[in-house]
């Protein structure tokens, strides 16, 4: 009788164990996964952080092309290759939009440097569009092209974490890919190539954007 | 391969057995019994290793400064106040055995609260929170700058506290049983909902606020700071997305932080003076705002002027581009 007792006793103290045990883990789990009470909860600390680097460093940049092309406008708006300027910049502005949007329902910091973009951005677009509207174009190929290589990379490294996961984001930077890719080729065929100095002012720009996104990555 | 290692009359006897179930249909019998009983067996093995594991871990963690991957706070004094308290839902001996031991931190620095009064921001406060737990004084010799812990645990309660209740704000807003306060009220109630979970301490707070300002605190201090400026502006719905941001984070921790120096030396009944004080500085601020606004809008006509004159200087020296 006694050992029975003792028996039963050995195996509710299993049970409880067993069925406790898990409980406790996931508590734990949940508490070493330090939870932001503002996150959706969705991401974790790395990805959250990545994301707000992309988010933070494509604002910044539609921003700074919003400038460029407020910059040729500036001089070039009355020029035959005016309505196609205002074309492209009609989309920057849309991409500026939406990226304006992203940051606000994903709290995101936009980056300080957002005054010293204003001020380049617009300065790089009058510069070129002085050179004529050849050298404005030659300035749109340099520029769109760094960009569209800047968002490719970012498509491979949210390819590669879990593509379904940001599926939204994705979409967006593809169409956004594809809009820049679409003015660089623009560009070109408004005899971008055909402008005073073409390849000068198409790697300086070109160095000068890749040199913009890699500060824009830290601050 | 590894069967043909196998002794052989225990090869044979398994085969043997295996063929005769599955004749009678009992394999499947055989397979459904030893899942279960893995089933059975694999969560108390499984678990008590995580446990183990999980608990070696973090007791590792607590001996090395940036105890977390994450950097939401910069050094260990941090530590205690990311961890959200969790310990509430835990019925006490079922588990006490499983608490880890930043667990354990926060429980203590929780209960020593109540002697700040008594003690101050200080080790002897942690020690006698210890003692009302039933654990020995010396527990306070967790916490390597007691007082620090204390202040910096007790800051990221209360912004917690803060958030908690913007979020149900913000809930009722959106159920629509509650009506959308202005921005300048809002502000104005949220800063004050804060400064006033300070009144209980309102003695020992000049001691806490000293603490804060020490070197080695100060990224933690300035990073609750931030993160509670944060908080109020994203719950006041605001959209910017330009150097506002900054500004209005800045502005609104500055008038925080007078604020909170006018509260301490404020002896009026239930601190009118006080919130007086954060109404006009409140109202300031949005004018400023307001004023900034019109000084952008005089600066973009200055600049419409400036290309207005660009295009003549332009059609000048003949430069325009209509051919």
């Amino acid at each position: 009788m006694m050992e029975r007792a003792a028996a039963l006793l050995r195996l509710r103290q299993v049970y409880c164990s067993v069925s406790r045990a898990p409980g406790v883990v996931c508590g734990a789990a949940v508490h070493a996964g330090s939870v932001r009470h503002y996150s959706s909860g969705l991401y974790t600390e790395e990805e959250k952080a990545l994301l707000d680097r992309i988010i933070r460093v494509d604002h910044a940049g539609e921003y700074g092309a919003d400038r460029i092309y407020a910059g040729q406008m500036a001089v070039l708006g009355r020029s035959s290759v005016g309505p196609i300027i205002q074309h492209m910049w009609d989309q920057e502005k849309d991409h500026l939009k939406k990226f304006n949007e992203l940051m606000v329902s994903n709290r995101v910091r936009p980056t300080a440097l957002l005054p010293f973009w204003n001020v380049a951005g617009f300065a790089l677009g009058f510069g070129t569009a002085l050179l004529g509207r050849k050298g404005a174009m030659a300035c749109t190929v340099a520029v769109e092209e760094t960009i569209s290589n800047h968002y490719n990379n970012q498509i491979r490294t949210l390819m590669e974490r879990d593509p379904e996961k940001h599926k939204e984001l994705l979409q967006t930077i593809k169409k956004f890919r594809d809009d820049e890719m679409e003015h660089h080729d623009t560009g070109l065929q408004h005899d971008a190539e055909l402008a005073p100095a073409y390849f000068r002012v198409k790697n300086a720009n070109t160095r000068g954007c890749r040199a913009a996104v890699y500060c824009q990555n830290s601050i | 391969m590894s069967l043909s290692l196998l002794p052989l009359p225990a090869c044979e006897m398994a085969a043997v057995a295996l063929r005769s179930l599955s004749v009678a249909g009992g394999r499947r019998f055989l397979l459904l019994c030893g899942r279960r009983q893995a089933a059975r067996i694999q969560p108390l093995w499984y678990s008590a290793r995580t446990l183990w594991v999980t608990s070696a871990v973090r007791s590792g963690d607590q001996k090395t400064p940036p105890p977390f991957p994450d950097v939401s706070h910069s050094d260990s004094a941090g530590e205690q106040s990311t961890s959200p308290p969790r310990y509430t839902d835990q019925g006490g001996e079922e588990s006490e055995g499983y608490e880890s031991e930043e667990q354990l931190q926060e429980r203590i620095l929780s209960a020593a609260l109540t002697f700040v009064p008594e003690y101050g921001w200080s080790s002897e406060a942690i020690a006698e929170g210890a003692k009302s737990l039933d654990l020995s004084a010396a527990a306070a010799g967790m916490f390597e700058n007691g007082g620090s812990e204390l202040v910096l645990h007790f800051v990221a309660l209360c912004n917690r506290n803060l958030t908690e209740l913007l979020e149900q704000e913000h809930k009722l807003v959106q159920l629509g049983s509650a009506e959308k306060k202005p921005t300048a009220q809002f502000l104005r109630d949220a800063v004050e909902a804060r400064l006033r979970m300070y009144i209980p301490y309102v003695g020992q707070w000049p001691q806490a606020m000293g603490i804060l300002l020490l070197p080695h605190n100060i990224p933690s201090s300035l990073k609750l700071l931030t993160d509670m400026v944060d908080d109020i502006w994203h719950y006041a719905n605001d959209q910017s997305t330009d150097v506002s941001w900054y500004t209005r984070r800045a502005v609104l921790a500055g008038i925080y932080n007078t604020t909170e120096l006018v509260m301490m030396q404020d002896k009026s009944p239930d601190y009118e003076d006080t919130w007086t004080f954060l109404h006009s500085r409140i109202s300031e601020a949005m004018t400023m705002g307001d004023s900034v606004k019109q000084v952008a809008a005089t600066g973009e006509a200055v600049i419409q002027g400036l290309m207005g004159a660009a295009v003549t200087l332009k059609n000048l020296t003949g430069l325009n581009q209509r051919r």
